[in-house]
């Protein structure tokens, strides 16, 4: 077996999974404080792609800069959403806000397909071509970008849920809603927290891996299915576990696509969650309910 | 809530406007069902043949439309570069709305699925697909206008084997009808000529990321990759990420998937890479500078083949109309004097087979300086 060959398909899963960890962190933080189901968040890393791309080409503003506001826009956009629709709707049953959710995507995306344009746009970003050697293994710097931008992501967020005032707030809402609200924790103003923080999350993914392959305004459809297979595998309302997962669910499917059949690759998830319930229906890191 | 008085208002001002239709039921346009994929990954492929056979029309109606002064109406339709829903746009537009005639099969699925539905109903034109089958198993009212895979291969092969010359060679293909042939003809004429075939990827319609299955290919050491991807925004990734896997071979782009849209996509990714089109701006036929004029002036894109090919088919549509006397639903008409007379276009003249296939000119072109020309000995 050839060891170069393994080595850049292990680091290829690992840049890709670190990608999904991303997408499924505000996906899990989203369901674990809110008990929402979030249909619509695919769409958030979609836009967060696309901003990206019109703040550069309109404003021309570099690349970091562009993702950046990027991130702050659409954690706005997600504040609004909010507004609009998960907090009106948050006596209602879980499966409402679920069509709601579902029904926001298909809003975004389709409303992105006449703004944008339906034909596939290229992000600029100078990191995209130029090529790295570490060792034997063969890395844009865009895809080292995407993994160490991510895990700076991850421990931030985790610092802030752990030892910050606002963490301590998701925390508690995420045990035990009334209780907190009971406590004097303002839920109206976690609920804005969360979905800003989460997708702001989505939106850096998207402004992350957008250079790196073509975008245009279906691929929050392909966002949201993997930020749920590793949700699901992980456990909803973990965050660790969505690290472990999306990192697994990477590189099985760049090891899978690498040495059993590329057309498989995307049942090779599938395939996987089903196994993971199997042994943990509840996820890999599932515990009582609550914030992890 | 709507009381008598606003629905008498509403009556009245709808009759006010009868006039208005009144005035124009002279001739009824003749029309066309464009078919393509507007969305999805092909959106862009069909956008440019949407544009190029809108700039044909624009043009004929300009000269006074089709005989009897009728004019050209395209009306869209989204395939999403999927069979399935090929097939269900071409039953509505027959079904529902009625169309005359039917501009399609952009990707050769579609084009196979497609061809089944409006088998002896309806005059249907097929662009740019590739696959011998779409005219070979084809029907009495079915056209197509590009050159088979095999037409294309048998010139293209040829180029390969005596002007680039690798030593050995590996494949990047599509995963669908037309992909697995590209792969079938090019391994048979490639090992001709005495050149290796070290190996084939396979991707998917609907990926975005091609690592995995380049990291393999790379792995395989060829002198060159040959690129058989069906559309452009595959494509820019695909010669992109070749080049951020760290390859330093030649890379060969299939006949007929070369635009200039590509180009700006792929960077420099595509800086001296072959293709073989039937398209060339400055080609010799007189009705291509009146097209290339208005395509100019109505859109931002530039010319490419894929608007070409919209433009023939509109100018084939018309002429058939023409010959025909003017009635677009006098079927057997049209494909009689489309199989029997020379229908000049903007890319020469086409003649059609029996079988409704299409001889088109091709010529080798190269990327130079992010500029597609011809290359001539």
């Amino acid at each position: 077996m050839d060891f170069t060959v393994f080595a850049q398909q292990i680091a290829n899963g690992l840049v890709n999974g670190m990608a999904y960890v991303l997408i499924a962190t505000g996906l899990t933080l989203v369901f674990g404080v809110l008990r929402i189901v979030n249909f619509a968040h695919g769409e958030f890393y979609m836009l967060g792609a696309y901003i990206t791309y019109f703040v550069g080409t309109l404003f021309g503003l570099d690349y970091i800069a562009a993702a950046a506001i990027s991130a702050v826009v659409v954690a706005g956009l997600g504040v609004a959403a909010n507004k609009l629709i998960f907090w009106p709707l948050r006596r209602d049953h879980e499966f409402t806000i679920l069509l709601s959710s579902l029904g926001l995507a298909l809003l975004i995306a389709n409303g992105g397909e006449l703004l944008f344009g339906a034909d596939p746009k290229y992000v600029e970003s100078p990191f995209a071509d130029e090529v790295l050697d570490i060792g034997t293994v063969t890395l844009t710097q865009q895809r080292v970008l995407v993994f160490a931008a991510a895990v700076v992501a991850l421990i931030a967020v985790y610092l802030f849920i752990r030892y910050s005032r606002f963490g301590k707030m998701m925390r508690a809402t995420a045990q035990n809603p009334d209780g907190a609200a009971l406590t004097g924790i303002n839920i109206g103003l976690v609920h804005t927290y969360t979905f800003a923080l989460a997708c702001g999350l989505a939106a850096l993914s998207g402004a992350l891996v957008g250079p790196t392959v073509m975008i245009f305004p279906t691929i929050g459809n392909w966002a949201v299915l993997k930020g749920f297979i590793v949700v699901i595998m992980g456990g909803l309302g973990s965050v660790t576990g969505a690290l472990f997962a999306g990192l697994l669910l990477g590189v099985i499917e760049s090891l899978g696509g690498g040495y059993i059949s590329l057309g498989f690759m995307e049942a090779i998830g599938y395939a996987m969650i089903i196994a993971v319930l199997l042994w943990r229906p509840n996820g890999l890191f599932s515990t009582a309910r609550g914030l992890r | 809530m709507f009381g008598r008085r606003t629905l008498l208002a509403a009556a009245a001002a709808l009759a006010l406007t009868l006039p208005a239709f009144g005035a124009q039921a002279q001739q009824p346009p003749v029309r066309i069902a464009l078919i393509g994929p507007m969305s999805g990954t092909g959106a862009f492929e069909g956008q440019l043949g949407l544009e190029g056979a809108q700039a044909m029309a624009a043009v004929i109606n300009a000269k006074g439309g089709v005989a009897g002064g009728r004019k050209i109406e395209l009306l869209t339709y989204d395939d999403k570069g999927s069979p399935e829903d090929g097939v269900s746009a071409a039953k509505r537009a027959m079904e529902q709305d009625n169309v005359d005639m039917i501009i399609g099969g952009w990707f050769s699925a579609v084009a196979l699925s497609m061809k089944e539905v409006t088998r002896d109903k309806i005059i249907t034109v097929m662009t740019s697909s590739q696959h011998p089958k779409v005219t070979e198993e084809g029907h009495k009212y079915l056209f197509r206008l590009n050159a088979t895979s095999a037409m294309m291969s048998e010139f293209y092969s040829k180029a390969i084997c005596e002007r680039i010359k690798p030593k050995s060679i590996a494949f990047m293909n599509v995963n669908d009808d037309w992909g697995r042939l590209e792969l079938d003809n090019y391994t048979k004429l490639l090992t001709g000529c005495g050149i290796e075939v070290k190996g084939h990827e396979f991707y998917n319609r609907t990926d975005t990321d091609f690592t995995t299955a380049l990291t393999k290919l790379k792995s395989l050491n060829a002198d060159a990759i040959y690129v058989a991807a069906i559309n452009t925004s595959q494509g820019a990734t695909i010669y992109r990420q070749i080049k951020q896997t760290g390859y330093r071979g030649k890379v060969i782009a299939s006949a007929g998937n070369m635009n200039p849209k590509l180009v700006e996509l792929s960077g420099n990714s595509l800086e001296q890479v072959y293709s073989a089109s039937p398209f060339t701006e400055d080609g010799a036929a007189p009705s291509l500078k009146p097209w290339l004029e208005q395509y100019r002036k109505d859109y931002k894109n530039d010319p490419s083949f894929i608007a070409a090919l919209g433009a023939q088919a509109v100018q084939t549509l018309a002429f058939g109309v023409d010959a025909a006397g003017g009635d677009p639903r006098a079927y057997d008409k049209i494909a009689a004097a489309l199989k029997s007379q020379a229908v000049p276009t903007v890319m020469g003249e086409l003649r059609f087979s029996d079988k409704g296939q299409a001889s088109q000119a091709i010529h080798l072109v190269q990327v130079q300086k992010k500029q597609i020309v011809s290359v001539r000995d």
